[in-house]
């Protein structure tokens, strides 16, 4: 009864608990069940960062052919995270931090942190830095779609506010308003400064 | 003729309800009424109404109300007949009479008034009947329902036999006038007023009480009237009467309806016989009575043989005759069972024989045989005190047995186990015992007999054959054990509460102990050590470790146990997290409900799991 980890088309190395059956079923026994759990978190953190994810929604589990196929699915043993299950997978993240319902007030889909905003923060610190960006005000759009790709590349703009939003408590970053577009897109930059105040 | 026979004429002038008893009640009428005599049709009544009163039927004449009517009793009517019509012919109703025991008419009409409207005391309880009941009626005592016994009227009012009847005439009048002149001592007097016997006040004639007094009258104009009417018209018919006495047609009178109505009246007529109103208005009338008084009960027989069922005596009477009904009925019914019981006596004799003989072949000198009434566990168990002993019986006769016959020896036995019929091994029952303390012990040693086999046990016999019920299984669920063990009982059943509160104290008595366990789902089992939580559990995870996965029903059989039974304890070993679930319903094709989901049991991969991807 040995498990061999697996590599996907993607390149991502499968834990060998995933060539496992009673890893994609619920456990009743709590512990078991806990187990069960912070593993996927593992694996599905370990995937988004692989992937660049941002978002993982119950859907994924519904349904085939999306990003997520080759975690929730194993065809190699005719397995597949239940929708029930992967929720409960996600509640867990939530209560751990390692996520966030997105949108709120929802329980459908989690925006995940495969990294904390904190360390968000210092990464988008670090690239502003990297690229002189510093002193200047730089758009949204400038950050998520630079021309050079970025470790910041397709972050999420709800994210981006987050972790503008850690910078800006530690006085080195600054949210400028600059007002409506004619199209009635809000239009907001930032300016970012070096060091702490 | 049938119409002169049965009926008595009465005045057509008086409104009906006035001519009513007073426990009479009209039911129904109809005008535009011939009635036929026989089959022919009587000349004289074509014409008039009928009315139906639960006790008799009147017809009154429409043209000679005063001369033509007449009344007739319903007792004599057996039975009747309808006739729908058919184009000219009207619908007719035809009563058939009784012919054996009608009543004279002639005595009948004058006797009536006279005994009917006159009060009399009863002389049990001396309660002053008032008149006005019907003849039945007023044969009983309102208040005690004692049979008015010492009065003239049933002596003159005796049966006249038809042949008799022109003979008696005088005889009958003589009588009537004797009876009016006694009980009316005022004579009649020649003007159309009748004198209050109370009052003296001279009423009119058609009045029955006095106007003054409300006494009631006696009727001496009236009487006078019919016999003057009456007997003119009779006396031509009689010697006809006496010839043609056995005819049938002379016992049928036909109503014709000439203007419909006949159905409703049929029915309400129907209802009027079956009802028997003028049989009294009794308390314990019963079918069984109905049929028989049927077609019989005239007034001059209510006061012979047949007992009214009226008042505190009926009531007696009736609780007496059911009462004996239902005696006579139960020693009927269980006859057949006395029958079978004196049977099964000489069975349980004849097992008893068997079994002596049996025991004395095939034992010989370690297992005396036991009397069957003797109490064998206390017997028996207070020289063993301990499990291992109590064994030693079924060692020596299991060896012992194949000496002899045995397979006869144990198809006698076990047809007789069968049959209820075990001899030695009568169930301790309570009253063998003297504190509840050792009831229960005792009761545990005999539980662990039937589920472990011995030869001192309730079900365990001397030819070895027995196993209990925990011999071959090492796990049982507790209805199973309850049941198994009030079936080798046979009587004396123990409830679910005692076979509980002797649970505690069978490991003392078993070998290997024998204990009780409860699952989560509440199935309670009892089981041998190899069936214990731990045990099972270490023997499982070394099963999955060693055989791979497996399903619930693959464990199941492994450990020889039900699936609901593996189901519970596979249950309680995962919740200690020895083992983990694979649910087919996870799985991308097939799975899903309906589809045979199976649960695959594997060690706990989680528990020790090393992270080996991608970080």
């Amino acid at each position: 009864m040995s498990f061999t980890t697996h590599t996907t088309r993607s390149g991502f190395l499968l834990p060998s608990i995933h060539s496992v059956p009673p890893f994609f079923t619920e456990q009743p026994n709590p512990t078991t069940q806990s187990q069960n759990i912070s593993q996927w978190t593992r694996l599905i953190l370990a995937y988004a960062r692989h992937r660049r994810l941002f978002v993982l929604r119950l859907e994924d589990a519904e349904t085939s052919g999306g990003d997520w196929d080759e975690v929730l699915r194993n065809e190699r043993i005719n397995r597949r995270v239940l929708p029930s299950h992967l929720s409960a997978i996600m509640e867990s993240m939530i209560t751990n931090g390692q996520a966030v319902y997105e949108p709120p007030k929802q329980t459908r889909a989690v925006l995940l942190y495969w990294r904390l905003p904190e360390e968000w923060a210092e990464v988008l610190h670090s690239w502003a830095t990297d690229t002189a960006n510093l002193n200047t005000i730089l758009t949204f759009y400038e950050i998520t779609d630079p021309p050079v790709p970025s470790p910041l590349s397709d972050i999420p703009i709800t994210l981006l506010r987050r972790v503008i939003a850690v910078l800006a408590k530690t006085g080195r970053a600054q949210v400028i308003s600059t007002g409506r577009t004619g199209s009635g897109e809000e239009n907001e930059g930032v300016r970012f400064f070096s060091g702490g105040k | 003729m049938a119409l002169r026979r049965y009926t008595g004429s009465v005045d057509g002038t008086i409104p009906i309800p006035a001519l009513l008893y007073n426990d009479e009640e009209l039911l129904a009428s109809q005008e535009n009424i011939g009635i036929y005599s026989g089959l022919q049709k009587s000349p004289d009544h074509q014409a008039g109404s009928v009315h139906v009163t639960s006790h008799r039927l009147f017809y009154v004449d429409s043209h000679k109300a005063s001369s033509r009517s007449f009344a007739m009793d319903l007792s004599h009517v057996t039975r009747t007949d309808h006739y729908a019509g058919l184009f000219t012919s009207s619908p007719k109703l035809t009563l058939y009479l009784a012919a054996s025991n009608y009543p004279s008419s002639s005595a009948n009409s004058r006797n009536e008034p006279a005994n009917v409207f006159e009060s009399w005391e009863c002389e049990v309880c001396s309660y002053r009947n008032p008149p006005g009941l019907s003849p039945a009626a007023a044969n009983v005592c309102a208040l005690c329902g004692v049979p008015r016994s010492a009065v003239p009227a049933p002596t003159s009012r005796a049966p006249f036999p038809a042949k008799q009847l022109s003979s008696s005439l005088p005889a009958s009048s003589l009588s009537s006038t004797t009876s009016s002149a006694t009980s009316s001592p005022a004579p009649p007097i020649a003007s159309d007023l009748v004198a209050c016997s109370a009052c003296t006040f001279l009423n009119h004639t058609s009045l029955r009480i006095c106007e003054i007094c409300n006494t009631p009258l006696p009727r001496p104009a009236i009487d006078a009237r019919k016999s003057m009417k009456s007997a003119p018209s009779s006396r031509p018919i009689s010697p006809a009467l006496s010839e043609d006495g056995n005819d049938p047609m002379q016992h049928i009178l036909k109503l014709s309806f000439r203007k419909g109505g006949d159905k409703a009246f049929y029915a309400v007529l129907k209802r009027a016989l079956k009802s028997q109103a003028w049989e009294g208005k009794g308390i314990g009338k019963n079918a069984r009575r109905g049929s028989v008084t049927r077609g019989s009960m005239t007034p001059e027989a209510a006061s012979g043989p047949v007992v009214r069922r009226t008042g505190i005596d009926g009531i007696l009477r009736t609780v007496e005759t059911s009462a004996q009904n239902s005696e006579s009925d139960l020693s009927n019914a269980l006859q057949d069972l006395e029958a079978l019981m004196v049977k099964a006596k000489d069975l349980v004799h004849l097992a008893a024989e068997l079994n002596e003989k049996l025991t004395a072949s095939s034992t010989i000198t370690t297992q005396p045989p036991r009397a069957p009434t003797a109490s064998p566990f206390s017997s028996s168990y207070s020289s063993t005190s301990t499990p291992a002993p109590s064994n030693a019986p079924l060692f020596s006769t299991t060896t012992l047995v194949p000496s002899t016959e045995p397979e006869e020896a144990a198809f006698i036995r076990s047809s007789l186990s069968q049959l209820g019929l075990q001899m030695s091994n009568a169930p301790v029952t309570m009253d063998m015992i003297r504190d509840e303390r050792s009831w229960i012990e005792e009761l545990a040693r005999e539980l662990a007999g039937v589920l472990q086999g011995s030869a001192d046990g309730l079900a365990g016999n001397k030819t070895g054959k027995f196993i209990g019920i925990m011999k071959e299984r090492g796990i049982v669920a507790l209805d199973e054990v309850w049941g198994g063990w009030n079936r080798a009982r046979g009587v004396a059943l123990i409830p679910p509460s005692t076979f509980l509160q002797t649970l505690p104290h069978l490991p003392a008595y078993t070998s290997p102990p024998i204990r009780s366990r409860v699952f989560k789902s509440g199935l309670s089992v009892l089981h041998t050590p190899p069936y214990t939580h731990a045990a099972f559990a270490s023997r499982l995870v070394g099963t999955l470790v060693m055989a791979g996965p497996q399903t619930g029903a693959q464990i199941a059989q492994e450990e020889n146990i039900t699936m609901g039974l593996a189901g519970d304890m596979i249950v309680a070993v995962e919740a200690d997290g020895e083992i983990c679930r694979d649910d087919e319903g996870a799985s991308i094709k097939g799975g899903g409900s309906g589809s045979g989901v199976e649960v695959r049991w594997w060690v706990n991969i989680f528990r020790d799991y090393m992270w080996d991807g991608q970080d």
